[in-house]
């Protein structure tokens, strides 16, 4: 009997003791913490964020996810950006740059820049980035950022000459993208950047527990000027109602992407400062281009009629923008004519159309993925257009089985969304509606020859006053047609412990952390 | 007793092949491409072609799956499509606090458990047994996330005597004890409740025993006809709730993770699932499998000692 007891409290103090071997730190990270602390009496400034998904990882080359990104731009950095003020693109590790013929970049970058692991930063650094990037052998999620480039040259030391396949008109979008960051080659080929990123930005990193959080330290030698802030914390609180209660307690300092629900109760929080800033998503209520049925305007127009934008917006407690411009106000192409030139709420005209062509005998499939408010505006859509006489059933589907199902144009109404770091008109307007990517992100099977030629020649058209005249064009076009029908246009929002001050929140979603200050 | 670990052993192995051909053919049959899910919704055709051919998915379902148990008997589980982690690792590094969330919670669960179900029992039809009853049905029927918002705002956002999520501190140190509290408690009532009701139930059919009689019309102690008498008579089924709530728990629990932001396994399981990480919800899958065959072991075990009349050729 005692040899029983021995055998199972064993077999129990093996259990425990792997609980007990936890390491909170990995490897390679002990003695980097601390290093950027400045002196012992100054009290270190921290801030720690509160992130719903933990980061994929931490290679601008490797990686497609909003966090990973959040994470990535206050490491890395890029050869351009946009002001998000301005929403014009300035150079940040360029100097200057000048289009020597159509297909032909020429970029002098700045001097004197180093990477935190010491390699200096230049022409080769970035030959190497895109390159990587590009590489099929690569299989770089986002390569199709810099698919257009032929060749990058590395004229001399500051200068970088990169020839494209065609004209391409959003190079410069592309290269201020966060995938388009710039990284370390030597770094890169000593370890995994997806674990141990460098680049040139104002924070390093320091430790990743997974799943748990990740710590970045100051970087000292920023060549803009080491942040006041010295330790960065990223932790992983996937519930945001607790994400709310530990910015309360003043567990974290700070949370952004406020749902519409649960604005009020955030904006009661006494030590709390809440940030909205008119952004660049988009949702957009699309129809499947591909069957017969939606490819009658008259169709698109009932159910354009139908939908009532405006009460929708209301009801996002200031987290929405209403237009009817597919391109929204932060996105480069946007002209504000687009604004009501789309077909507005008719609800008697609707009806009309619905009876007159018998619109509501055959059921509308209503796809949604269940995430975002996707599943609201779909009860409020098929609660509106049922008014107006349609028979709509909605099905609901996780984000994986979604992607699939919609790519395959398996509905006849859906709802998609998009957000992008270029904030760039063409990004929008490619990749979602152009029939070249039918099959794959043109979920909406739309292909019309006229739309492909404006969005084709706002991407193959250097000059950016005619690429915007190109975009606005194409919009309108989708307006004329009942394309899309514009949900509305996302806020922005971040939540801060009082304390915090200075912080940098960009129209796509993306904030920076260079300038702030806890007081 | 050798003999029966020899036994669950290759049992355990026979189940784990078994096991692994399932979730993988599931993987494989579901909806939803990992391809698609990393390069996101903007993704073209070549970018979702070269992840699909990056991550093999092109080859044949068999060479897949023989490529998977090849590596995987030689104690490599893979690399997650997502975050190219080996998968051994990312489950290690989380699977230390669903242990000691699961193990705090059956603590809590096992005390309140067998102390309400033995009142309830001894005090029949009072007062006492009454409230104790309700308390049960109401630990079974409150919602997990319910009362871990609850508990938060209460003891965490109110009164601040506790954090609010995270666990990120060794469970010996005071502020480790701090952040299991009120996980544990979120945890361990629904298995408490369960425990209840057994303990009742089995002590109130245990105590109109003969032998029971027997000892008390003997004049043996109360305290005594309790203890040694009844409880240890009663053991069995409530070793067996424990036994299998313990075994689920360990599964990591994926309502009270989220809302007390700990990194567990259970969280870990739904994300892959939802990214259609193969490798990883493969890895997560063995590793429950394996545990829940251990903890029925170690109740089997239990069994012995508790009833010698229980013996494994």
């Amino acid at each position: 009997m005692k040899k029983q007891w021995l055998l199972l409290l064993t077999l129990i103090g093996i259990l425990i003791l792997s609980a007990c071997s936890e390491s909170t730190i990995p490897e390679g990270a002990e003695g980097a913490e601390g290093e950027g602390t400045t002196s012992p009496e100054a009290a270190e400034q921290e801030v720690i964020y509160a992130s719903t998904t933990d980061a994929v990882g931490l290679s601008p080359t490797m990686t497609n996810d909003s966090v990973s990104s959040s994470v990535m731009s206050q490491i890395y950095e890029n050869l351009f950006e946009r002001n998000p003020e301005t929403m014009e693109i300035e150079p940040q590790l360029a100097e200057s740059y000048e289009n020597t013929d159509e297909l032909t970049w020429v970029i002098k970058l700045k001097e004197g820049i180093e990477f935190q692991d010491g390699t200096p930063f230049n022409a080769e650094a970035v030959k190497y980035t895109f390159e990587k990037l590009i590489d099929p052998a690569t299989a770089a999620p986002r390569a199709s950022l810099l698919e257009p480039i032929d060749t990058v040259t590395a004229v001399d030391e500051t200068t970088v000459e990169i020839k494209t396949k065609y004209p391409y008109g959003p190079l410069l979008a592309a290269l201020s993208h966060s995938n388009a960051a710039i990284i370390s080659p030597t770094a890169d080929e000593a370890q995994d950047s997806m674990q141990e990123p460098v680049g040139t930005g104002p924070f390093k990193f320091t430790s990743w527990n997974q799943g748990d959080q990740i710590v970045l330290g100051k970087n000292e030698d920023y060549w803009d000027g080491a942040p006041e802030l010295d330790k960065v914390t990223y932790k992983v609180v996937p519930e945001v109602s607790t994400a709310i209660s530990m910015l309360q307690t003043g567990e974290v300092n700070f949370i952004d992407a406020l749902p519409s629900e649960q604005l009020s109760r955030v904006e009661s929080l006494e030590n709390v400062e809440v940030t909205k800033k008119e952004g660049t998503p988009v949702y957009y209520l699309t129809f499947n281009h591909s069957t017969e049925r939606n490819q009658n305007p008259d169709f698109r127009k009932a159910v354009a009629s139908a939908v009532d934008r405006d009460a929708f917006v209301e009801n996002l407690n200031g987290l929405g923008v209403r237009s009817d411009s597919v391109l929204g106000p932060q996105v480069f192409g946007y002209d504000e004519s687009a604004d009501d030139a789309g077909t507005a709420y008719d609800p008697e005209a609707a009806k009309q159309l619905v009876e007159e062509n018998g619109f509501g005998d055959e059921p509308i499939k209503l796809l949604a993925a269940n995430r975002d408010n996707f599943i609201l505006m779909a009860e409020i859509v098929q609660s509106q257009l049922t008014e107006a006489g349609f028979n709509v059933e909605i099905e609901t589907m996780e984000w994986a089985t979604f992607l699939d199902t919609a790519r395959a144009g398996e509905y006849d109404l859906t709802f998609l969304s998009w957000s992008n770091v270029t904030s760039d008109g063409s990004e929008m307007l490619y990749p979602n509606f152009h029939s070249d990517n039918i099959g794959a992100s043109n979920r909406a099977q739309y292909s019309n020859p006229k739309f492909d030629e404006l969005v084709e020649a706002s991407r193959t058209t250097v000059d950016q006053e005619e690429r915007k005249n190109y975009l606005a064009q194409a919009n309108q076009l989708m307006l004329d047609e009942d394309v899309a029908i514009v949900m509305y246009h996302g806020v922005v929002t971040a939540a801060t412990d009082q304390s915090i001050q200075g912080l940098q929140l960009d129209p796509n979603g993306q904030w920076f952390l260079q300038n702030v200050t806890r007081e | 007793m050798i003999a029966l670990i020899v036994r669950r052993a290759l049992q355990l192995l026979f189940l784990l092949f078994g096991i692994s051909f399932l979730v993988f053919s599931s993987m494989y049959i579901a909806p939803g491409d990992p391809a698609a899910v990393i390069g996101g919704p903007t993704a073209t055709e070549s970018d979702i072609t070269a992840i699909r051919d990056n991550l093999g998915l092109n080859d044949p379902f068999l060479t897949q799956y023989a490529r998977y148990v090849g590596n995987a008997v030689q104690g490599d589980f893979g690399y997650s499509y997502q975050t190219a982690q080996p998968v051994a690792d990312a489950i290690m590094v989380r699977f230390p606090n669903t242990l000691k969330l699961a193990i705090a919670s059956m603590i809590v669960a096992v005390i309140i458990g067998v102390i309400t179900g033995l009142i309830s029992a001894l005090k029949q039809n009072s007062l006492l047994d009454v409230s104790a009853t309700t308390f049960a049905l109401a630990g079974i029927s409150i919602p997990n996330f319910w009362l871990g918002a609850l508990l938060i705002l209460v003891f965490a956002v109110n009164l601040q005597w506790l954090p609010v999520g995270g666990m990120s501190n060794p469970f010996y140190t005071i502020d480790g004890i701090k952040e299991l509290i009120l996980p544990a408690i979120t945890l361990g009532t629904g298995s408490a409740a369960m425990i209840a009701r057994m303990t009742r139930s089995s002590m109130l059919e245990v105590i109109r025993a003969d032998y029971v009689r027997t000892a008390r019309a003997k004049g043996v102690k109360e305290k005594n006809v309790i203890w040694i008498h009844t409880l240890k008579n009663a053991m069995i089924p409530i070793i067996t709730v424990i036994g299998l709530n313990f075994g689920f728990l360990l599964g990591g629990t994926i309502i009270t993770e989220k809302v007390f932001a700990i990194n567990g396994v259970g969280r870990l399981m739904i994300d892959a699932i939802a990214a259609r990480d193969f490798p990883m919800v493969q890895g997560s899958v063995l590793l429950v499998a394996t545990l829940f065959v251990i903890v029925n072991l170690m109740v089997d075990i239990v069994y012995t000692y508790i009833d010698p009349r229980i013996k494994y050729e």
